[in-house]
């Protein structure tokens, strides 16, 4: 397919996703996009928005904090607006005393051009208590994202400052954190 | 939306499950129009454009097919753009269906996308100057794909939406479909036939909606010239998503002739154009 079609593509999913947050781009055998382009599945996740729901229990900063400054939460727009994207099936900030997560390892793989790599991430009551890169397949060097990790595990975020110069990598990086959180989210 | 819409499943699996799905499907439809609407007062839209110069966060129901207006407007150097809503206000596609409210909205003398930023970050809206945007031509795509996910698992589904329509199922065996673009000018009539699986078609023709203000003006109109193309009197798109062939089939008509081909062409795309004597072009797949 024409590089100009990915995109437009590339797009949609990620349209898509913004909705339904990481979940629609979890692999599916018969979804046409997994039969087309498996790698831009991948890709929509960095295309899009990077707002994903995520560890937004009650009273601590959502995944995108950017959006922490209170604008939106009194506006009647459908749930999950602008801070976190998914209406329809994950629970919502506030939603009650069930735990987001379920405990354990999981490990997550985030790729872009150069390749992939994967994240695992261990979640033990609703905190995340350990991150390790657990398979790196890219064609730099794992250096530059030697300090996201421990990022993560202060921010208790997917979310991580980017490093200059390896804009890629760390988006991949978040991606798989990402990817693996949203394996640990409770139905 | 002022538009019909109709879904279609075959399936094996409970009528409580399908049920359930369906509500979800039409649930969309209706989400979309909630922040989409350029009629609706109290759409998201709406209230978001009142405010000038000032970043107003927005929920990605619209923020999403907003930002693919862009896209094709960037994509298309402009000759597509959802900044074009005062001039559709002024060639009288202004009321509202529902209550038949008419819209009459505040706009500078020249605007277009570039007035309209959006920040992925924020999730924010933010107008520089004031203007109206359509989001005809990617709304009703994005709420069929909205639709449609919510109806992959079943083995066979249609959503269609005033003929812009979505096609699928998981069962590879069944999910073929037929679907007949209407003849231009005989509305019981179908011009031409095409094999659809997994995939959406939408149409875009001048004989849809005329204008009652301008004669020779129907709803798709040029942002630059505004006056509407009349190189094509239909064209219909083949995408993955009904979101994309929804703006590419407005796009290739705003194009004209040969640059539409092209651009339906270069995105690999299939198309099927036809020009007002009836001549039916296609492009792309087989």
């Amino acid at each position: 397919m024409a590089k100009t079609g990915k995109k437009w593509i590339v797009l949609c999913s990620a349209a898509l996703g913004a909705i339904y947050g990481a979940e629609y781009l979890a692999t599916e055998a018969n979804s046409p996009l997994q039969q087309l382009l498996p790698q831009y599945v991948q890709a929509a996740a960095q295309n899009g928005t990077g707002v994903y729901p995520g560890i937004q229990a009650p009273g601590s900063t959502p995944i995108d904090s950017s959006v922490s400054g209170g604008s939106v939460s009194g506006s009647s727009t459908p749930s999950g607006s602008a801070s976190g994207g998914s209406a329809s099936s994950s629970p919502t900030a506030g939603s009650g005393t069930n735990s987001l997560y379920k405990n354990g390892t999981y490990t997550g793989t985030g790729s872009n051009r150069r390749g992939t790599l994967q994240v695992a991430v261990t979640v033990q009551n609703d905190k995340i208590t350990d991150v390790e890169i657990a398979g790196y397949e890219m064609h730099y060097s794992q250096s530059y994202i030697a300090g996201l990790p421990a990022q993560v595990l202060q921010n208790q975020s997917a979310q991580v400052d980017n490093v200059s110069g390896a804009t890629f990598s760390t988006q991949a990086f978040e991606d798989a954190v990402q990817d693996a959180l949203s394996q640990a989210r409770n139905a | 939306m002022d538009t019909v819409v109709e879904i279609q499943v075959d399936t094996e699996q409970s009528s409580e499950e399908t049920g359930a799905a369906f509500e979800r499907a039409f649930a969309a439809f209706h989400k979309v129009e909630r922040a989409c609407s350029r009629f609706d007062p109290d759409s998201e839209l709406r209230k978001a454009c009142r405010q000038i110069q000032i970043p107003v966060p927005v929920s990605p129901y619209l923020f999403e097919p907003l930002k693919f207006a862009m896209e094709m407007a960037e994509g298309t150097g402009g000759a597509f753009d959802p900044a074009v809503g005062k001039a559709m206000e002024e060639n009288g596609f202004n009321r509202r269906y529902l209550t038949g409210e008419l819209v009459e909205s505040p706009s500078a003398a020249s605007a277009n996308y570039r007035d309209i930023v959006l920040d992925e970050r924020n999730r924010t809206l933010t107008l520089l100057k004031p203007l109206v945007i359509d989001l005809g031509a990617v709304a009703k795509g994005f709420a069929i794909d909205l639709a449609a996910n919510e109806l992959k698992q079943f083995e066979r589904f249609a959503v269609n939406a005033g003929g812009d329509l979505f096609a699928g199922g998981a069962d590879e065996r069944a999910n073929a479909w037929s679907i007949g673009i209407q003849h231009p000018e005989q509305k019981d009539r179908v011009i031409h036939m095409i094999r659809v699986s997994n995939e959406a078609i939408c149409t875009s023709g001048s004989y849809e909606r005329k204008s009652a203000v301008k004669n020779g003006t129907h709803h798709i109109i040029d942002p630059k010239t505004k006056a509407s193309p009349v190189d094509w009197i239909s064209c219909s798109v083949v995408a993955p998503f009904a979101m994309l062939a929804d703006a590419f089939s407005t796009t290739a008509f705003l194009l004209g002739a040969d640059d539409g081909v092209a651009f339906i062409e270069q995105a690999d795309l299939k198309g099927i154009l036809i020009t007002p004597d009836l001549q039916i072009v296609t492009v792309g797949g087989s």
